[in-house]
Parts: structure tokens; C-alpha cells; sequence
């Protein structure tokens, strides 16, 4: 039995596929391409199929993540081939090889964010908002967790690592803390910047954000892939 | 492309993966290749209509000619039909995000008669005239539609170029290959309307004229020109051999049937009197076992899906139906798939066989005896009697099932208060074998649910005659039933509220004047009735007045036997000589064997020239 760490991509029409609904499409994609995967032992034997970290509806991705293990006489190289044959043009392995790290290990997701511009809005008065914004000593929102709510300071979580300015809007890359105990998603901290809006510059306004994961990364700051 | 418009509006509304398409088994192809585009409508939301094995057939059935492309069309849901009205995003179809408006078919399918308002709303959206009289002489697009539905098509009459009767896998494609045929020479829309109501299955309603009495019913329709008198559905050549869909479009989100499935049967050997698929898909024909074995393990491996489904309308009348159920497990339990089997008699069923089935898949017990007592279900020629009722239940209570789901109907011909009453009384008696089991489950306490539908009288069927229940009849009954089974504490009977039952028959039975009445619902704002939580029955009621109609004449009159009725120029096969016999054998409480006993000589084989089950030697003694 090996272990398999794939890399795919999440990108175009599959970035609306769902968390739930990419584990239910990768596992009947096992069976289309008649890769030899594991199943669980039990009463109820499935493929086993191993998420470390889930992306949000409507991101893209070069760098998602899935393990499983291969349970025959399949090469990973031939696994990914076939793997890729039956699975749709925007949701595509990248890359295959024996998992490095454990999946505790996450511990950093760099995101690229992007808003656009409205009519009436230009990209300079929205860079300075943001500056206000992220200037500010703390920046709370609750956070909704499985174990009930909680208030995070996103100015203590989140790292700005690049702010630009477009012709038409607004360019960030963010590094958020991820993995299995601390998980702050980017939204928050744009759902907080909106809220800021509301409340301390009414005039200002986005229209469409695109969002996407760039890297998974452990504590060192190594790529976990 | 809409790609780039619809993208930034999609993450403001619910489950986005509905409208984007690129799911495993679309099938894209290059425009350039492409001569002839279908857009296939579904009238309902994306998880109903992906669920449906039709478009599946007609998808693939299309796709497999290069140089046509059909591609997948469903109605949005509400909060997406605001966003694409408030941004001007026409309706498009999901595989090339085009919209359909450009394509050469736009073709619905036609399950259910409270759909109808829908097929308005995605014309509209799609920015194409509702009225066929409006369309103008440009060929493109031609608005079709087909399915169950189109066997009285008279009340969307007046939105559609043509209708195809019947089975769609042949005479789809040779509509579309004299389309292609006579759009390269030019022709206008009526010029090939004309020509397409030469072949047979296709009904072009525009071609014919209904004129009224003064009491509102039919005097004539007069066909203009050489178009036929009467149009005759199609069949299939050979059920074996047609081609089925080797994989199927599989969904991200989750759909309401999200399975492989295979059909193994069409046609039903059964004759139940209220049923209009029983009538309207003669005549019985099966498929081997062998290929229907190969076919549902292609499908599984294609597809990836874990659990096959048996589409017919009855299972259990195959008559290889052991074998194929020994074929079906082998693979699926070799290869962790569950095996479902909706429409199965289990008591026919050796213990070896019901074992391997469990096995798989324990899924509840469902049972229809459709009427409480003996005499009812001899009226409605539903032939289970109660004895199979009790066998199949001690069967599954022996092997640990404790809930049993039995469906019902009211408003039946000739169903007194005795019939309702009846209803309980059968319920109780499951309970009380229960109670008589030595061998039940220890520790579950048994439990029926009845439900109790209100009956629909439809088209091609002995009951199209009949008058539905009165709202004040349907709920003397139901109140009766309310307290009827208080104090039975294992009984939990349900029903529906008849509204949505009554605007059923008025548009089942319908004819052309109801036209007007559904394109003022949908103005009134009528979308989706087949959901409760958008049913709207007082705009319906209020459509009917304004266009000086009632309900009452389409829902609760009796019609004579001469009376000319709406779908009468529409041949099903099954001659109306043989519903008015079966009629008459219904109000006398006598049943008809089902065919593979006795051929009732319903008109199919004068059709098809050949007896619809040959008669075997083994049967003669």
C-alpha cells in the first residue's frame, strides 16, 4: 500500500464545486478511472480520501491538497494520468508523491485577494480606505467555530504581505494562520473591511472580490506540498 | 460566452454549482463542428431535473451525431432568476454558457402538468416569444416539446411549433436532420413546420383549428392543408438495441436521484385504470438481462456512481427478473455498490435472492394497494389483493423491518365513505399481524404511514371520463379520515391539500382556450406550483375568471362517451373503444387480467402487427 499526497488545481467553473461536493466528485472519480484506492475496513467499507484543508466556496487554487492510498499495482505517475482523464478540465493533479509532512503541521495559507472597482469609486480612494482600515491597533469580528462563536483580532492574525494598486482596484496577498486547531479564513478579514466601510466610509465601495488559496505552509514557512 | 458576467453574480446566490455546468460527462464541443444546437429544458430546478433519465437518453442520444450538440437548460430558482433579470443575463444553456435564444431546438420535457408556468418563465428569459403566432418566419429557434405530458398538449398549445409523441430516441433526431436539411436551403419556420408534420410523432399544432360549442365543449378541429387527421405517437424499433446513455452528466451538487440507473422495462403489463403511464407507454417490452447487466456496469464504471438504481414501472413483471438480479449483484457487490429497487414485489421473491438483497441495502418497505377495500381495488383493477399485501409485509417484518409506507388515493369512481373508512381498517390489520408475529423484531414497534393522495382523472385512460372530486367531497373525506384513525396509535395517515390536485386535472384534461389562462398565471406571477411554498391556487382561480372559464367544467364534469375530447386526434396505440369497455367494467366492480395472462385487445397490436407476448408452450396446458 502507498501513500499518495496529490496537488491539484481548483480553477473557472470548479471553484463553485463545494467542500462536501469535490469529496463525493474526487471519490466517483477514483472509480472512473479505475484507480486501485484503499477502502476502509468496517461495516460500511469507502474510499478513503483525506482532505487536510478545506477552500472556500468560490476560491481558486493551484495548490490543493488530497491523500489517499494506492491499493495495487499502479504506479502514483499512472494514477494521476487517469485520475486527470475523468476528472473536468478545471479541476486537475498537478503533482503526485509519497506525503512528507503531517497534516498538523499546517499551519499557514497565503491567499491573493483581489476587489474591483465601482462606478464612482476609484482605486486610489479604495487603497486609502484600505490603508485606514488595516491601520487600525485591532480589528475584531466574531467568528462563527464549531464550538459556538468566538471574537478574533484579525489585525493580530492576519499578515499584509503585498498591497498594490490596480487601474481598477485593489491587489492583496494575505498570509492567514490555517490548519487543524487555528483556521481564520481571508473572508473575514474582507467581510470586516466592508463592515468598516459601512460604518466609517459609506461613500466607498467594491464590487466583486476574487479570492485565491497560493500556498499551504508549515510553521517554517516551508510549502507542506 | 456569459462566463465572464455571470462569475461575479453567482457567489450571491444558493449552491452556485446549479448554473456554472462542467461536471464529468457534459459534452463540450467545438462550434465550428456544429450544425444543429438543442437546448434541452428541464422546467424545474437543476436537482429535480438532472435527476430525470429522459434528458439523460436525449442527451446522449443527440450528442452522439458530431455535428449536433444538445446541451443541458434548467430553470433558475428565485433568487437567481432576480439576479439574472436585474443584470440582464438571458437564459443559457450550461455546457458553451450561451444563450439558448441563438440555438436552432429549444425543446422542454414535459413531466408534470404544474410546470407549465415555468416553460413561460424560461421562454421569457431566454428572451423568446411566448406565443408560437409570434415567432415570425425565421426558422430559428423551433420550440418542441415531448414526454408524458404531450399526450394532451392541447393547453400549451399555443407556446410551442411542434410536439413529439411517443419515444423520443429516433424521431428527435430525424426532426432535426430535416431541420438541417431545410435551414441550408432557407426555408422559413412554416415551411418546415409543414414538412415536419409528415413524420410520424411529430404534432404541429399550429396546423389545426378547434372550434367550440356554446356549452364549451369541442365541436371540431380541422387540420389545415394536408397536415394529418390524427397523429400517431412513435415507438422504438427495437428496445434491445436502442441506444442508451453510457455515462451520464455527474452532478457536484447533490440531486434529488444522485445514482446510476439503468431501465430495464417499458410498458406495464398491469391495466391499473387510473394510471396513464400504464396506457400511455404500451406496449410491454423488456429488456435481456444480459445487456441490461452490461449497460448498468458500464454505467457504474463510467460514472463512478455508488449506488444503481432499476428505472420502470414495474420491476418485478420481468419475466428473467432472477437472473437479472443474480447478473446486477455479482458486480455490484464485487465493486461496494448498492443495488436500490424502487417499483419491486418482493414476495415472488426465493429467500436465497431476498437474502443477497438485504444484504445490499436494507431501504424502507413501500407498498401501494391505492384503495382500502377489495371492491375498490377490483374497480380500479389494481390487482393486489390483501392476502400479497400481508405475505410481503410478514416477509419484511420477519427479516427486521418495523415501518411499512402504503399509499393510497381518494376520490376514486364509485368510492363511498365505506372505501375511506376501509383505508384504516386495512392499516390496522398490518398492525395486528404485526402483534400475531412471534418472530417480529424485538425492541421496534411497528409503524404505518398512509398516505392518501386525491386522484387526478387523465388523458388515455378508462377514468378520462370521470369527474374529479369536489373540494367539498375531497374534504368530507378527509375529515372522515381524521377521525377515523384516531385511536389507531400505529396509523399515521397524510395527505395533500386538493388545490394542487384540482389544478392538475383542469390542465390534464384541458384543451386550447386554457392557453390564455396559464400566460396569465405566469403574468400574475405563477412560477413553480408543483411547490408548495409557491402555489398561488387564487391567482390561478382568478386567471380562470378573467378568461371566462372554470374549473368546475374541466375538472368536475363528467364527459359523455361521443363528446369529442381534447387529445382525441392523438393515437397512443390504445384504441378509446377499449377505455370506454374498461370503464364499464370499472363502475361493475370487474377486473381485467393483466396482458401476459390474456391480451384485452386495447388496440397496441393492431399497431405494431404482432402480439405483444408470444404464446408459450408451456402455457397452453
Amino acid at each position: 500500500m502507498i501513500p499518495v499526497r496529490a496537488t491539484f488545481a481548483k480553477r473557472r467553473r470548479a471553484k463553485y464545486i463545494s467542500h462536501l461536493d469535490l469529496m463525493r466528485c474526487m471519490q466517483r472519480a477514483f472509480r472512473r478511472a479505475e484507480v486501485p484506492i484503499w477502502f476502509t475496513e468496517g461495516f460500511n467499507p469507502h474510499a478513503y480520501l483525506m482532505f487536510p484543508l478545506a477552500l472556500s466556496l468560490g476560491y481558486e487554487s493551484d495548490c490543493e491538497c488530497m491523500d489517499f492510498r494506492l491499493d495495487g499495482p499502479m504506479s502514483m505517475q499512472t494514477a494521476m494520468e487517469r485520475l486527470n482523464a475523468v476528472l473536468p478540465p478545471d479541476l486537475q493533479l498537478v503533482k503526485v508523491a509519497e506525503p512528507v509532512r503531517k497534516h498538523t503541521d499546517i499551519a499557514f495559507a497565503d491567499y491573493s485577494i483581489c476587489l474591483d472597482c465601482t462606478e464612482g469609486t476609484s482605486a486610489d480612494v479604495l487603497r486609502s480606505a484600505w490603508d485606514d482600515f488595516i491601520g487600525q491597533n485591532t480589528i475584531l469580528m466574531e467568528k462563527r467555530t464549531k464550538r459556538g462563536t468566538a471574537t478574533v483580532d484579525l489585525k493580530q492574525q492576519a499578515q499584509i504581505l503585498m498591497t498594490q494598486t490596480l487601474e481598477d482596484g485593489l491587489w492583496l496577498k494575505l498570509r492567514m494562520p490555517a490548519g487543524t486547531s487555528v483556521n481564520v479564513n481571508p473572508g473575514l478579514l474582507i467581510d470586516a473591511f466592508r463592515a468598516y466601510l459601512e460604518q466609517n466610509a459609506p461613500h466607498v465601495q467594491y464590487g466583486m472580490m476574487r479570492a485565491a488559496r497560493l500556498a499551504i505552509l508549515c510553521a517554517d514557512g516551508s510549502d507542506f506540498v | 460566452m456569459l462566463f465572464e458576467r455571470i462569475e461575479p453574480l453567482l457567489l450571491n446566490v444558493q449552491k452556485p454549482a446549479r448554473y456554472i455546468g462542467g461536471e464529468p460527462g457534459s459534452i463540450m464541443k467545438d462550434k465550428k463542428d456544429v450544425r444543429v444546437r438543442f437546448a434541452f429544458c428541464f422546467p424545474d430546478r437543476y436537482d429535480v431535473g438532472m435527476s430525470h433519465l429522459g434528458m439523460k437518453i436525449l442527451y446522449s442520444v443527440i450528442n452522439h451525431r458530431p455535428e449536433y450538440w444538445c446541451e443541458r437548460v434548467f430553470a433558475p430558482d428565485v433568487d437567481f432568476e432576480a439576479v439574472m433579470r436585474a443584470h440582464n443575463i438571458p437564459l443559457y444553456a450550461l455546457e458553451s454558457l450561451e444563450p439558448i435564444k441563438d440555438f436552432d431546438f429549444i425543446g422542454f420535457t414535459l413531466q408534470y402538468e404544474l410546470c407549465y408556468t415555468n416553460i413561460l418563465n424560461m421562454l421569457d428569459l431566454a428572451g423568446v416569444p411566448l406565443l408560437q403566432k409570434d415567432r415570425g418566419e425565421d426558422i430559428a429557434p423551433i420550440v418542441c416539446a415531448g414526454g408524458s405530458c404531450a399526450c394532451n398538449p392541447e393547453p400549451i398549445a399555443d407556446f410551442f411549433d411542434l410536439f413529439f409523441l411517443g419515444e423520443g430516441e429516433e424521431v428527435d433526431l430525424e426532426v432535426m436532420d430535416l431541420y438541417d436539411k431545410m435551414k441550408a436551403a432557407g426555408a422559413t419556420r412554416s415551411e418546415f413546420l409543414r414538412e415536419a408534420a409528415k413524420i410520424e410523432g411529430v404534432y404541429v399544432p399550429s396546423l389545426y383549428d378547434v372550434s367550440y360549442h356554446e356549452d364549451g365543449t369541442i365541436a371540431a378541429l380541422t387540420p389545415k392543408g394536408d397536415a394529418p387527421q390524427t397523429v400517431r405517437k412513435r415507438i422504438i424499433s427495437d428496445f434491445d438495441k436502442v441506444d442508451v446513455p453510457e455515462e451520464f452528466v455527474v452532478p457536484f451538487a447533490e440531486i434529488v436521484h444522485d445514482r446510476a440507473v439503468t431501465e430495464v422495462l417499458r410498458g406495464c403489463i398491469r391495466g391499473c385504470r387510473f394510471c396513464q403511464a400504464g396506457f400511455l407507454y404500451r406496449p410491454f417490452r423488456e429488456k435481456a438481462p444480459e445487456i441490461i447487466c452490461e449497460q448498468a456496469k458500464t454505467l457504474c464504471q463510467r460514472t463512478g456512481y455508488e449506488e444503481l438504481s432499476l428505472c420502470s414501472l414495474s420491476t418485478s413483471d420481468h419475466s428473467r427478473i432472477e437472473e437479472m438480479m443474480d447478473g446486477l449483484l455479482t458486480f455490484t457487490e464485487r465493486d461496494h455498490i448498492n443495488l436500490s429497487l424502487p417499483s419491486l414485489r418482493v414476495d415472488n421473491f426465493s429467500t436465497a435472492l431476498m437474502n443477497r438483497i438485504r444484504r445490499v441495502r436494507s431501504s424502507g418497505l413501500t407498498f401501494a394497494p391505492e384503495a382500502g377495500s377489495q371492491r375498490l381495488r377490483d374497480v380500479i383493477n389494481k390487482n393486489v389483493t390483501e392476502e400479497e399485501l400481508m405475505r410481503t409485509c410478514k416477509i419484511a417484518f420477519a427479516a427486521g423491518q418495523a415501518t411499512v409506507k402504503l399509499y393510497f388515493m381518494m376520490g376514486l369512481p364509485t368510492e363511498t365513505d365505506e372505501d375511506i373508512i376501509a383505508i384504516i381498517d386495512l392499516a390496522q390489520r398490518v398492525v395486528d399481524m404485526w402483534f400475531g408475529m412471534e418472530d417480529r423484531p424485538k425492541g421496534k414497534s411497528v409503524q404505518i404511514s398512509a398516505s392518501v393522495a386525491t386522484f387526478v382523472p387523465k388523458p388515455f385512460t378508462p377514468f378520462q371520463f370521470h369527474p374529479q372530486d369536489t373540494v367539498e367531497m375531497i374534504a368530507h373525506k378527509q375529515k372522515l379520515l381524521e377521525e377515523t384513525v384516531k385511536g389507531h396509535k400505529r396509523i399515521r395517515v397524510s395527505w395533500h391539500s386538493p388545490e394542487t390536485s384540482i389544478l392538475e386535472a383542469v390542465l390534464a384534461r384541458g384543451d386550447r382556450r386554457l392557453g390564455s389562462v396559464i400566460l396569465d398565471a405566469w403574468k400574475k406571477g405563477c412560477l413553480f406550483d408543483a411547490w408548495s411554498e409557491h402555489f398561488r391556487f387564487d391567482l390561478w382561480q382568478q386567471a380562470m375568471a378573467d378568461n371566462g372559464l372554470t374549473m368546475e367544467f374541466y375538472a368536475n364534469r363528467a364527459r359523455s362517451y361521443d363528446e369529442i375530447l381534447p387529445w382525441d386526434h392523438l393515437d397512443y396505440y390504445v384504441d378509446k373503444a377499449f377505455f370506454i369497455k374498461e370503464n364499464e367494467k370499472a363502475i361493475a366492480a370487474q377486473t381485467t387480467p393483466h396482458c401476459r395472462m390474456q391480451c384485452t385487445a386495447c388496440g397496441v397490436t393492431k399497431v405494431t402487427g404482432k402480439p405483444c407476448f408470444p404464446v408459450q408452450k408451456e402455457e397452453k396446458v
